[in-house]
């Protein structure tokens, strides 16, 4: 459930961080291209005041400027139609009114102005006022636009682009504005004092324009992500609990052999206090003159009374110690995989020591007679000793090698080889004796367990004949009988 | 082992739940001249030992129903003045601390050496008849100087002050005749043979009497 809640928490925080992010590249871009319009709008309206104002200036010949005004039109395809008018002379009608309204203020002004619009077939007329001769130009405001430079593709680009004057617009580029979205909007006039047009831009993202397929993407992605994590979690996890039963079990055992030790203690004791007593009593009655001999006879009966008492508590302790039932919890075993569980168990322990393992198994390898948990442990603690004897070795010699195969009198064996600094000869005497240890705070109950162990499933631990380097023990476990 | 006064020769009492380690003991303990009593269970000891006896006492620390340890609280608690030896079987720092902060004269592990043993209980032994003898003495002395009267006490504090017969006249508005007499009749009651023996025997008492020396 906690793990659900992180994924769509996760999920939810990317996608929205995915969706904001193109939401923002979008809003960028469509602001970037309206003021790419706007300047380019800008520029042609500022060239046609200056082709106004050429004309204007190319007053002194009237032949010459008309010429030129004949021309313009096939040089400048926005300009549909030129009107020149010296003086004071009329207009031509129907505009004449409209265009003298408008000389006048050109005149006041000092520049060019509009005289009409009709934005709606992308028309207007613009005059200036001119000594003798005044001008007025008809524009074509579609003409104006320059398509070669426009930033959008005009056809396919989602963006409304307008221009409006007094009321009046004109449809630049169509865009297309979906009913519901992000709608980001620009509206600006244009830089030039004589055609003040408006371009108006508008962009709707539309939710289908979302990066759904990043986002579907993400929300897989960050699902697989955590659903390996867990995967992870959940191996550590079951590995540290394995491994804490092991050690449990270990502890467990190694409390009844304390246990056991303080019980024997105290047996053993008593009748030795009582034996030491009887016996230093009865040299003291033989040292006497005279010796009281009745009493000395009497004192040596109880020394052998309780050396033979002493001799009762270590038989039971043996019967005790030495063979738990383990054969009768034996079952058949696939060796192989007691081992790749222990090497899993011991995983971290090995990456963090820098050592290899190699696992060698014969082909066709009988199945095992053993009690499974008893199993682990003994190849636990074969490992763990390994793994601390190559601690103490430079790291390309830190091999531990794994050899499982058949041996004789129905017998498995496994091998536990290391490249270690191996085994002083002291070590090799004292080795399986409980409380030795070579490692300084070793318990030293490792191996007499493992061995004591074995012995009680019908199998026994060695130590290899003394090696070239390293050391080698081997474990011989009965065979399965095959199955019928 | 010779009876000829049993009354008077030290006896050691051995509490041991094991019977063959209290048969061994005794016997071992028994080869020094020394009497022994061997108890089974601690509670019939509690119950009917003789405290009045001179002797030592060896407990087992481990006892079915109750430990060495408390068993020797309870002696103690009780005025009991028997050393007590502890015996143990395995002794832990601890357990050894705890036995000597609770008055155990000795501790000891098993199985124990004769001679540690013999040793222990000997110096055990000792230790008690001085307790006793001191205790008696001061008995005494505590009887006699009950018998002496009000102005001899006066005196006696005076000469264990260290003051002339002269000056305890002086202080007490006596004359020296009367101190002389008072003098003679507190070394006669107190039968003391010398000024020396009066003051080393009293002194303390008569600290303890007037609640100190100067007063």
């Amino acid at each position: 459930m906690a793990w659900l809640g992180a994924w769509l928490l996760v999920a939810a925080l990317g996608a929205g961080w995915l969706g904001h992010a193109r939401l923002g590249e979008m809003q960028a871009a469509f602001e970037t291209d309206a003021r790419i319009v706007h300047r380019l709008l800008s520029q042609q309206m500022v060239q046609n005041d200056a082709v106004m104002a050429t004309l204007v200036l190319l007053q002194p010949n009237p032949d010459g400027s008309a010429a030129a005004a004949r021309r313009l039109p096939s040089v400048y395809p926005q300009i549909l139609a030129v009107l020149a008018r010296p003086g004071d002379a009329l207009w031509p009608s129907p505009l004449a009114a409209l265009l003298a309204q408008a000389q006048a203020r050109s005149r006041s002004l000092g520049r060019s102005v509009l005289a009409q619009t009709d934005l709606a077939a992308g028309r207007y007329w613009m005059v200036q006022a001119g000594e003798p001769v005044s001008y007025a130009l008809l524009l074509d405001l579609q003409a104006t636009v320059p398509w070669f430079e426009w930033p959008m593709d005009a056809k396919a680009s989602p963006v409304r682009v307008l221009l409006e004057h007094d009321g009046q617009s004109l449809v630049l580029q169509a865009g297309s504005i979906p009913e519901r979205g992000w709608r980001y909007g620009f509206r600006k006039t244009l830089a030039s004092p004589s055609q003040p047009f408006e371009v108006r831009a508008e962009r709707v993202v539309a939710w289908s324009e979302l990066p759904w397929l990043a986002m579907l993407g993400w929300m897989l992605g960050s699902a697989v992500a955590l659903m390996s994590v867990r995967t992870l979690w959940h191996q550590r996890e079951a590995r540290l609990r394995a491994e804490q039963l092991l050690r449990l079990g270990q502890v467990a055992r190694l409390n009844t052999l304390g246990e056991l030790a303080a019980g024997m203690a105290h047996e053993l004791n008593q009748p030795l206090t009582a034996l030491l007593a009887s016996t230093q009593a009865a040299q003291r009655l033989l040292g006497d003159a005279p010796p009281d001999l009745d009493t000395a006879r009497t004192a040596m009966g109880q020394s052998v009374q309780q050396a033979r008492r002493a001799a009762d508590v270590v038989g039971r302790l043996r019967r005790l110690v030495e063979r738990p039932d383990l054969a009768g919890h034996a079952q058949a075993v696939a060796l192989p995989a007691a081992v790749q569980e222990a090497l899993h168990l011991l995983a971290p322990e090995l990456a963090r020591r820098g050592v290899v393992s190699e696992v060698d198994v014969a082909s066709e390898l009988p199945l095992v007679l053993a009690e499974p948990v008893a199993l682990q442990q003994i190849i636990h603690n074969l490992l763990t000793n390994a793994l601390q004897a190559l601690e103490q070795v430079p790291a390309q010699r830190r091999v531990v090698r794994l050899g499982l195969r058949p041996a004789t009198g129905g017998q498995v064996l496994l091998s536990v080889r290391d490249r270690g600094p191996g085994l002083s000869a002291d070590a090799r005497a004292h080795l399986f004796e409980p409380f030795y240890s070579s490692r300084p705070g070793g318990l030293g109950l490792g191996l007499p367990l493992s061995e004591s162990l074995a012995e009680a499933m019908g199998g026994h631990l060695r130590l290899a004949p003394e090696l070239a380097e390293g050391a080698e023990f081997l474990l011989f476990l009965p065979a399965a009988p095959p199955m019928p | 082992m010779t009876d000829t006064a049993p009354s008077l020769s030290p006896l050691i009492h051995l509490v041991d739940d094991d019977a063959a380690v209290r048969e061994g003991l005794a016997l071992l303990i028994a080869t020094v001249g020394l009497r022994v009593q061997t108890w089974g269970d601690p509670h019939a000891f509690l119950a009917s030992f003789d405290r009045a006896h001179i002797g030592a006492i060896v407990l087992d620390v481990r006892m079915p129903g109750i430990s060495g340890l408390s068993l020797l609280e309870q002696l103690l608690e009780e005025g009991v003045d028997q050393p007590v030896i502890l015996l143990t079987g395995h002794g832990t720092v601890d357990m050894c601390r705890r036995a000597f902060k609770a008055g155990a004269a000795e501790f000891l592990e098993k199985p124990v050496d004769d001679e540690r043993l013999i040793e222990s209980l000997q110096s055990a032994v000792r230790q008690h008849v001085r307790t006793r003898e001191r205790y008696q003495v001061d008995h005494q002395a505590a009887i006699r100087y009950g018998q002496l009267s009000p102005r001899e006490r006066e005196v006696l504090g005076l000469i264990v002050e260290g003051l002339t017969n002269k000056d305890i006249g002086r202080a007490l508005e006596l004359s020296p005749r009367t101190v002389e007499s008072h003098r003679a009749s507190l070394f006669a009651k107190l039968e003391a043979q010398s000024l020396a023996q009066l003051i080393r025997r009293y002194a303390a008492l008569v600290e303890q009497d007037t609640g100190g020396p100067g007063s």
